[in-house]
């Protein structure tokens, strides 16, 4: 599987909110190995996202460190991109511009956006979509811009904030073939928060298992069915239901 | 206006205006439903009006003929010149004046609470009020305290609104621009000022019907000239045909000009109107 390596390690993390009574994560360790896809799965509000955002630098810890390739993170860097819930796409730009947008602030030349843009717009299933703006979109596609937009920076790292959340169930399990797809071509490494326990199983290689708030690990899993994989193999092999079960049972049982 | 416009309205306290996105293009049926109800206003006028009272309420038709006759003997085009020239600069003046300091305090604490209390005093006041101290100010019966009267009454929407619009942009979508490591310039031009602008267009359309206000306040109280001139001189002699043509005057600039921002926000924010 993958190499042993921890691309990203989470080191006694602390996070309270602003008034300070309000503990998100005390103490929280955890690593994620190069090229793996780490699952994070957590009941509602038990400070996922907060995690996934503090691993990003868009939030600073109140205590501890996360490292990133052996520096600690203080500011977004430029090897790791982010897919939001809420897409996150500017109303004003077409769907190219906000494709390109990550690569027009990384200064690439035009030849070399153009190119990339028309590539990821492919790799998503938007062609023909161009020039649409958001909201002339479905929520399924506004996300696979969203998703072309973080691939098109060709980040070592990505960082997914439960991007399906918020899709219907029929649009979330398409998005999430395509997803395993588009993985499968360029696995990387890839922390993906959720709150949907066959999501975890579906994407992850490990999945690390949360409890409600303060948030503590209550389980590593290691997810043995093997890939590539599609939604459908995934819930038929006959790991599913054990690991499934496991999950709920770890979520369900209130932390001590 | 129809219905969509009137939820634009600033209140009178401080609120912002909604966003244009509701704004619908006027299908064919809205076009004969607006003119007409002007049609029916004025055939109930021309029929009904002079059997009142036909001193004040002269027919259309005696509008129109004082209308020509103004535009016969130039002095309408010489008013318009006048007062358009007030209009424009109190326009310009209140809308470069309005983006620096909306701008400025919607992105600044400082500046925010610097100019607040002094914002909402003289919001409060009636602009009218302050009319009589402009002309003492200015010195000067001329040009620049009616320009600075029109940008007194206009000045305040455009301020208001920008910088409630650069007050309310979407956090998650800054948040996404740091996660793409944008440049504090490239924040400005990717998501503030878009994401500003239908505010400060909805702000520019309230200002010029404020601003067409000031203009004829500053012409009844400082020097007497204009369109503004041509009221007060005709009502003095009723001549009330001809003292509506400048009225008239009036109501189709706030029609036209609200009218070219409205097409204005379709050319640059394009994305306001593509929903469904």
């Amino acid at each position: 599987m993958s190499a042993q390596v921890a691309r990203i390690s989470v080191e006694r993390a602390s996070k309270r909110f602003s008034s300070g009574s309000l503990t998100v994560f005390d103490g929280l360790d955890l690593a994620v190995r190069d090229k793996e896809a780490l699952c994070i799965l957590g009941p509602s509000g038990c400070g996922k996202t907060t995690l996934l955002r503090s691993m990003h630098g868009l939030v600073p810890l109140d205590g501890g460190r996360i490292v990133i390739d052996g520096a600690e993170v203080r500011a977004p860097r430029r090897n790791v991109a982010m897919v939001f819930q809420h897409f996150g796409l500017m109303p004003w730009k077409r769907v190219r511009e906000n494709v390109a947008y990550g690569l027009e602030l990384a200064g690439l030349p035009k030849a070399t956006i153009d190119e990339r843009v028309e590539g990821y717009i492919e790799m998503v299933g938007l062609r023909g979509f161009e020039r649409a703006y958001p909201n002339q979109l479905s929520g399924g596609m506004q996300q696979r811009a969203g998703l072309a937009r973080a691939l098109a920076v060709e980040p070592d790292i990505l960082l997914m904030d439960e991007p399906f959340g918020s899709l219907d169930a029929l649009t979330r399990e398409i998005l999430q073939d395509e997803l395993l797809r588009i993985y499968q071509l360029a696995p990387r490494t890839m922390v993906f928060i959720t709150h949907s326990i066959e999501e975890a199983i579906a994407m992850g290689d490990r999945i690390l298992v949360l409890s409600a708030r303060p948030a503590r690990v209550r389980e590593l899993l290691q997810v043995d069915i093997p890939r590539p994989r599609t939604v459908a193999s995934v819930i038929a092999h006959p790991r599913f239901i054990p690991l499934r079960d496991h999950c709920w049972r770890l979520l369900r049982e209130r932390a001590a | 206006m129809t219905l969509h416009q009137v939820g634009v309205e600033v209140d009178e306290s401080r609120a912002e205006a909604v966003p244009a996105s509701r704004w619908r293009r006027l299908r064919p049926g809205d076009w004969a439903v607006r003119l007409g109800t002007i049609a029916l206003i004025l055939g109930v006028w021309e029929l009904f009006g002079p059997t009142l009272n036909k001193l004040i309420l002269r027919p259309p038709s005696d509008i129109v003929r004082a209308f020509f006759e103004l535009v016969a003997n130039g002095e309408l085009q010489d008013a318009m010149s006048q007062s358009f020239r007030e209009l424009f600069g109190g326009l310009g003046v209140a809308l470069v004046l309005g983006l620096v300091i909306g701008i400025a305090s919607g992105r600044w604490r400082f500046v925010y609470n610097a100019i607040d209390p002094l914002v909402s005093a003289l919001y409060s006041v009636p602009s009218v009020a302050l009319v009589p101290l402009i002309a003492v100010a200015f010195k000067s019966i001329g040009d620049p305290p009616r320009i600075a009267t029109v940008a007194l009454f206009a000045i305040f929407p455009i301020l208001i609104n920008t910088q409630q619009g650069v007050r309310n942009v979407d956090r998650q979508l800054l948040e996404v621009a740091r996660s793409f490591h944008t440049s504090e310039r490239r924040l400005w031009t990717d998501v503030i000022i878009p994401s500003a602008t239908p505010y400060v267009l909805a702000g520019v359309r309230l200002a010029i019907g404020r601003g067409l206000i000031g203009m004829i306040v500053a012409e009844f109280f400082i020097g007497l000239v204009g369109l503004g001139y041509l009221i007060i001189a005709y009502e003095n002699v009723f001549r009330i045909d001809r003292m509506f043509v400048p009225v008239i005057v009036v109501a189709t600039m706030g029609i036209l000009m609200m009218g070219f921002v409205q097409w204005l926000e379709g050319r640059i924010a394009p994305w306001l109107k593509k929903e469904q």
